[in-house]
């Protein structure tokens, strides 16, 4: 219990460190401030765009891209893997199919997806859904494969057909497996977007962070660009760090003696 | 343990100022290399070894650098020493404290707005689903659509919601599929667009800014201008001989180009002697652009005069 404040200040400690390291290197003028702003004009970047208003619509548009993307992609990956479950020659052509998908990096296809779907938010969520399809499928068809036999007799016992079993006993014994399925598929479909943004993107309305990016990198408004890049570690932090590890630890608790 | 940790900032402190490490003088120079037609002088400057002619110990290297953004951050990085481009990018870096200025125009070229749609005349045909493909915001193409814009719809960024960005080739393989509604390009792909079936320009680059404009200049480094002033003179003397080459003999200057653009000769000529391809040093219309951005507000200060923007 001793340990954790211990860490907390070092880490507050080492940021500190960075920071005025950062501050220094920047007095001294040997580095173009095209290159390296300082902090003070990163910070007024950051806050003139969120008081703006454009920076938080551009953190909407990707989160809303990535987070309905998990959310179609969670469920189309439930029904692929319910599907395998219950018929063992569909199984076989689903894991074909996840590992020749899973390798592939959502950026390589965005050509191919462009041909398909045109430019625009469509491809960006398409990307999005591959990016997450794949590695719940694994993680589900993991969960299922590994729920304990006693289990499945227990639920045969209370006469669950085969749905009752996937409902009742499946699925509520695999939530572990489904977070960090989730995990995967964030960091996955995060990175997808943010570069996908940066390949091509809309102006005005629909264009998210990694536009945001883009758009300052093309202006030459580099603290503007640092702002971006802050926001992203921000949130980046605030989901993996403080989101998922809470929601695993729920899990932890509320299924830890099902496996 | 602090013999370590002092190590550890000592380390840190050298490489963050290799970032800022510039190079020397020691007589040699790095070019941004850049493909398109209107890019032709450079290319054939490069295979001739015109600079070379002038300083033969010169040693020129030559970096393939993607697009105008990219050139800045190689320019500021102290890695590149001369670029091309067009007049708006270098008007955006030079207020950012960019110490460059342009050295010498290159050509001036037909751009435009090409759309396969039949129903599409002009600009306020476009509906708020059409897209429309262009390099970058920023850039000339999107300079010259927004003054356009102004004029027909009122404001200047009345089409940016319909802006996809994408390169040039890109642009050519959307337009074809009929993924995008229109493509602001250059050559030779506007050359090859306009042949496609039912593709038409529905606005020049020249309707757009109201006269003729210099579309690609070359820009370099103060820190190169001031420190090899002998291979300044050899570049933009060079630049001028390759200028004047292919403005007085086409077909030579195609037999050279064939193996950079990977065409033949002959199209390639036809491509160099299209109306609207002038190759001339001239810098045209910076006034205007420097204007217009700086009204529209993508500059926040009027660019300064053009001695200030243009060595010597």
């Amino acid at each position: 219990m001793n340990k954790r404040p211990r860490r907390t200040i070092e880490h507050v400690l080492w940021i500190a460190s960075f920071l005025l390291l950062w501050e220094l290197i920047v007095s001294t003028g040997f580095v173009s401030e095209l290159i390296l702003p300082s902090l003070l004009d990163i910070l007024r970047a950051l806050v003139d765009d969120l008081v703006g208003g454009t920076l938080l619509l551009r953190i909407g548009v990707s989160l809303a891209l990535v987070f309905g993307g998990m959310i179609l992609g969670t469920l189309f990956a439930l029904i692929l893997s319910i599907v395998s479950y219950l018929f063992p020659l569909l199984a076989s052509g689903v894991e074909v199919l996840t590992s020749i998908a899973h390798p592939l990096p959502g950026i390589a296809l965005l050509p191919l997806v462009i041909l398909w779907f045109g430019t625009g938010t469509l491809s960006i969520f398409f990307i999005v859904i591959h990016a997450v399809l794949w590695p719940m499928v694994i993680n589900f068809n993991a969960g299922f494969s590994s729920v304990n036999r006693t289990f499945l007799d227990i639920g045969r016992n209370y006469e669950y057909g085969r749905w009752g079993l996937i409902i009742h006993v499946l699925i509520p014994s695999s939530w572990s497996y489904m977070v960090a399925g989730l995990r995967i598929a964030w960091a996955r479909s995060w990175r997808a977007v943010i570069s996908a943004e940066m390949v091509f993107g809309v102006i005005g309305l629909y264009g998210g962070l990694g536009w945001y990016i883009f758009n300052k990198r093309v202006f030459m408004d580099t603290s503007g660009m640092y702002a971006g890049l802050l926001v992203l570690i921000i949130i980046g932090l605030v989901i993996e760090d403080i989101l998922f590890k809470r929601i695993e630890r729920r899990v932890k608790h509320s299924n830890g003696g099902a496996q | 343990m602090k013999n370590r940790s002092l190590a550890l900032i000592c380390t840190l402190l050298l490489l963050l100022s290799l970032t800022g490490c510039r190079k020397g003088t020691d007589g040699s120079m790095t070019i941004a290399e850049q493909y398109g037609l209107a890019y032709a002088p450079v290319q054939v400057m490069r295979v001739l070894g015109l600079i070379e002619k002038r300083v033969p110990d010169a040693q020129v290297n030559w970096d393939q650098v993607g697009n105008t953004a990219a050139i800045r951050e190689a320019m500021i990085a102290g890695h590149v020493d001369i670029g091309f481009g067009a007049i708006p990018p270098f008007l955006i870096g030079y207020e950012h404290g960019m110490s460059w200025r342009i050295s010498s125009g290159v050509s001036q070229a037909p751009v435009g707005l090409i759309t396969t749609d039949s129903e599409i005349n002009t600009i306020a045909d476009l509906g708020s689903k059409d897209t429309i493909a262009l390099p970058q915001p920023g850039s000339i193409q999107h300079m010259l659509l927004s003054m356009e814009a102004q004029k027909l719809l009122g404001t200047a960024d009345a089409l940016d919601s319909n802006i996809l960005t994408m390169s040039h080739p890109d642009g050519y393989q959307a337009l074809i599929s009929n993924s995008i509604t229109a493509h602001f390009t250059s050559p030779p792909y506007i050359f090859r667009e306009q042949g496609l079936a039912g593709a038409r320009m529905i606005l020049s680059g020249e309707e757009a800014f109201g006269a003729p404009f210099t579309f690609i200049v070359g820009y370099a480094t103060e820190e190169f201008h001031e420190k090899e002033p002998e291979l300044y003179e050899a570049f933009t003397s060079a630049l001028q001989e390759a200028i004047d080459l292919i403005t007085e003999d086409p077909t030579e200057a195609a037999a050279l180009l064939a193996d950079v653009y990977e065409l033949e000769p002959s199209v390639i000529e036809a491509y160099l002697r299209e109306e609207g391809m002038i190759f001339s040093s001239e810098i045209l219309g910076m006034e205007h652009f420097g204007s217009f951005m700086y009204e529209q507000g993508y500059l926040e200060d009027i660019p300064v005069a053009r001695e200030l923007l243009v060595w010597e």
